[in-house]
């Protein structure tokens, strides 16, 4: 019997970067805030200004330009009707398999951002412990409804699916 | 109870003796008065006696009403649990759901005839279907109606009649621990856990004694005066000899309190398992409900040939590890009958295959590396710390060993891992209760061409999970591709001749190591 070896990993849709790029600047906000706060309470004080600024550009400047397309890269999938592969992580790189018959529920979830670019996250539900929860961001609304649809239509009828037959001879 | 549909129906209520129980079990929260009545002066304590009734009778309505609003009924294809006074919580858990039906007999429940019946469902949640206080006839009755209506009406009936103490002529005693045996146990079980915790509350108590400052000052001064004066070798070996012996003591008193009257039997597809001195415990594990089995052998135990045997239950257990102990203390022949009764492959050291070379040189710079790094700085600061290195050959002799002794291997449906230098730990994994694998590589092991296969199952907590640590990439992908593989998947293959219809054309393995450094160069 031949070894099926991993598929061909595919990178996650362009559009989920201005996802990350809408993600990066809500996370920003918070921090440009506290700038302007310190910045004039700098002010007031005579402390030296545009310090800090400077240091919070930076920091905006890598979550909005550069830190989207750097994680955008890292994430890689790959549907094959019996499993789904997710590939993500920077340091440590994990790639996950999750076979169709073991998913005991599927969500789709879409938040303002991925909704704007017509992207969506698939979330996999597993009786698993670490992998009870597997997801990928970042599909083409319709790419990831058809994965959906595939999945469901595997998906074992009982709620149980995951309890091994009795007594396996 | 042969029509049980027709008086299932009907919600019921929680044994009346179980108010009782719950207002002795209450009564130690009362002690937290005592300070208060103490302080009281002359008038205050004549208020006292009014407010105390009060309180007496607020608590006991409460308690009353609490009770009167539990009910629980159990239907023909779910358990309906209703609670709440002012906010009504109602619970239906399936029947299909529930994996195991634990009774539960703590010292004061077994003085008043109680027991209390957990459902354990494959949630989380641990007092999901917690019935606290049900008479023992009842609890052994809902045993019986709950215990896995997927195996027939068999069960059902038979479950009525069997009791704690007389046994069904179905069930077979797969294991039972003897007063020597678990002596001999609990001469293993010393542990240094148990001398800390006794001096824990040696110390707590003798903070409870005396709380004056100028006489614990006082005492520490004597003390230390006492040690420098009789600090000799021979005091210090007869403190080790008596701390050494409590240790012991100790384990051996845990071990009896938790394994007194071990008994492991079967009937049904089901395991059912008794134990405790105090608190008697029965549990019933479902063998479809086996999600992996796990051999222990301790350092020093394992060593004479003993081992211990723990299932992991889709619905989880009480112990941390979520696994149930099917044989906490047991010779290598009782538990691969065990093992064979739960329909897993026995566990077969002889085919295994080693992890990866470059295991060793990985744990040597992960366990070794570490330290040596911080005895050079410890050395330029302060030399005498440089002999700190003669400790190394011990991390790396670890690490050298620690190859040796993780192997693994795909036996037949099922997959078999076995890891440890000092305890060593044999997993079993059937191929079915493989839920999700993942590759992982760190910055470090993709260095070396390493790669470890975490295997996911359901119902595992804590620790020693039967992970592969250390493998070759191609290795990895093969054992990742074997696992994944489900029954419909071996159908395709089967029927068609063909791997996946979908993936891409079949690659070789060259091809694989392509794809990962490929990968490489992305990190």
């Amino acid at each position: 019997m031949s070894i099926p070896e991993l598929p061909t990993m595919r990178p996650l849709d362009p559009r989920q970067v201005a996802v990350l790029r809408a993600h990066g600047a809500a996370a920003a906000v918070p921090v440009l805030l506290a700038t302007g706060v310190a910045e004039l309470a700098l002010a007031a004080n005579d402390g030296p200004n545009g310090i800090v600024a400077a240091l919070a550009l930076l920091v905006v400047g890598w979550l909005v330009m550069v830190a989207p397309r750097r994680r955008w890269r890292r994430w890689s999938y790959a549907f094959t009707s019996h499993e789904l592969h997710v590939a993500s992580g920077w340091l440590t790189q994990v790639h996950t398999i999750v076979p169709v018959a073991r998913v005991q529920h599927i969500d789709l979830a879409q938040g303002p951002a991925e909704r704007r670019y017509g992207v969506a996250t698939l979330v996999l539900h597993t009786a698993g412990t670490d992998h009870s929860r597997v997801t990928v961001p970042g599909l083409a609304r319709a790419d990831a409804e058809s994965i959906r649809d595939t999945i469901r239509a595997h998906m074992l009828p009982t709620p149980s699916a995951s309890a091994r037959p009795v007594a396996p001879s | 109870m042969t029509d049980v549909s027709h008086h299932a129906a009907t919600p019921r209520r929680l044994d009346p003796r179980s108010l009782v129980l719950t207002a002795v079990r209450k009564l130690p929260s009362l002690l937290f008065g005592i300070p208060l009545v103490a302080t009281m002066n002359g008038t205050g304590r004549i208020w006292l006696i009014p407010l105390a009734l009060a309180a007496l009778i607020v608590g006991a309505t409460s308690l009353w009403l609490r009770w009167r609003s539990f009910t629980y009924a159990v239907g023909v294809d779910e358990v309906v649990i209703a609670q709440g006074i002012v906010n009504t919580r109602r619970r239906s858990i399936p029947i299909d759901r529930i994996q195991d039906v634990a009774v539960e007999r703590g010292p004061l429940a077994r003085l008043f005839g109680l027991a209390t019946v957990r459902l354990e469902t494959g949630a989380g949640e641990t007092d999901e279907g917690l019935l606290d206080g049900v008479s023992l006839a009842e609890a052994q009755r809902l045993r019986g109606l709950l215990r896995g209506p997927a195996l027939g009406p068999v069960g059902r009936t038979m479950a009525t009649t069997d009791t704690a103490t007389a046994t069904a002529p179905a069930e077979r005693i797969l294991f039972a621990m003897g007063g020597r045996r678990i002596a001999l146990m609990g001469a293993f079980g010393f542990s240094l856990v148990w001398l800390a915790a006794l001096g824990a509350v040696w110390q707590a108590a003798d903070g409870f004694i005396d709380l004056d400052y100028d006489r614990v000052v006082d005492r520490i001064g004597t003390a230390r005066t006492a040690a420098t004066r009789a600090l000799s070798l021979l005091t210090v070996l007869a403190t080790g000899g008596a701390l050494l012996a409590t240790g012991v003591v100790a384990g051996f008193v845990h071990t009896l309190m938790t394994q007194h009257g071990f008994r492991l039997s079967l009937a049904d597809g089901r395991f059912h398992r008794v134990r405790g001195l105090l608190t008697r415990t029965e549990v019933i594990v479902g063998i479809a409900r086996i999600q992996l089995a796990l051999v222990e052998r301790g350092p020093l135990s394992g060593r004479l040939g003993w081992a211990s045997l723990r299932f992991q239950t889709l619905g989880g257990s009480d112990d941390a590890g979520g696994r149930q102990d099917m044989a906490p203390f047991a010779r290598d022949a009782e538990i691969a009958a065990i093992v064979a009764a739960a329909g897993l492959p026995a566990f077969d050291p002889q085919p295994l295959r080693t992890v990866a070379a470059n295991h060793v040189l990985r744990s040597a710079l992960v366990h070794a590396g570490a330290p040596l790094v911080a005895l050079i700085v410890a050395g330029i600061l302060f030399p005498p710390a440089f002999f700190g290195l003669l400790l190394l050959p011990v991390p790396i002799g670890s690490a050298l060993l620690a190859r040796r002794h993780h192997r693994y291997a795909l036996a037949g449906r099922s997959l078999q891992v076995t890891r440890g230098v000092l305890t060593r730990r044999e997993w079993t994994v059937p191929h079915d209760a493989v839920q999700a694998v993942s590759l992982s590589r760190s910055w470090l092991q993709r260095r070396l061409g390493l790669v470890t296969v975490r295997i996911d199952t359901a119902g595992a907590r804590g620790l020693h999970r039967p992970d592969i640590v250390d493998i070759a990439p191609a290795d990895a992908v093969r054992l990742a591709a074997n696992l994944t593989m489900t029954e419909m998947k071996w159908e395709t293959v089967r029927s068609s001749g063909v791997a996946t219809p979908v993936t891409t054309p079949q690659r070789g393995p060259d091809d694989e190591r392509n794809d990962h450094e490929h990968h490489d160069t992305e990190g």
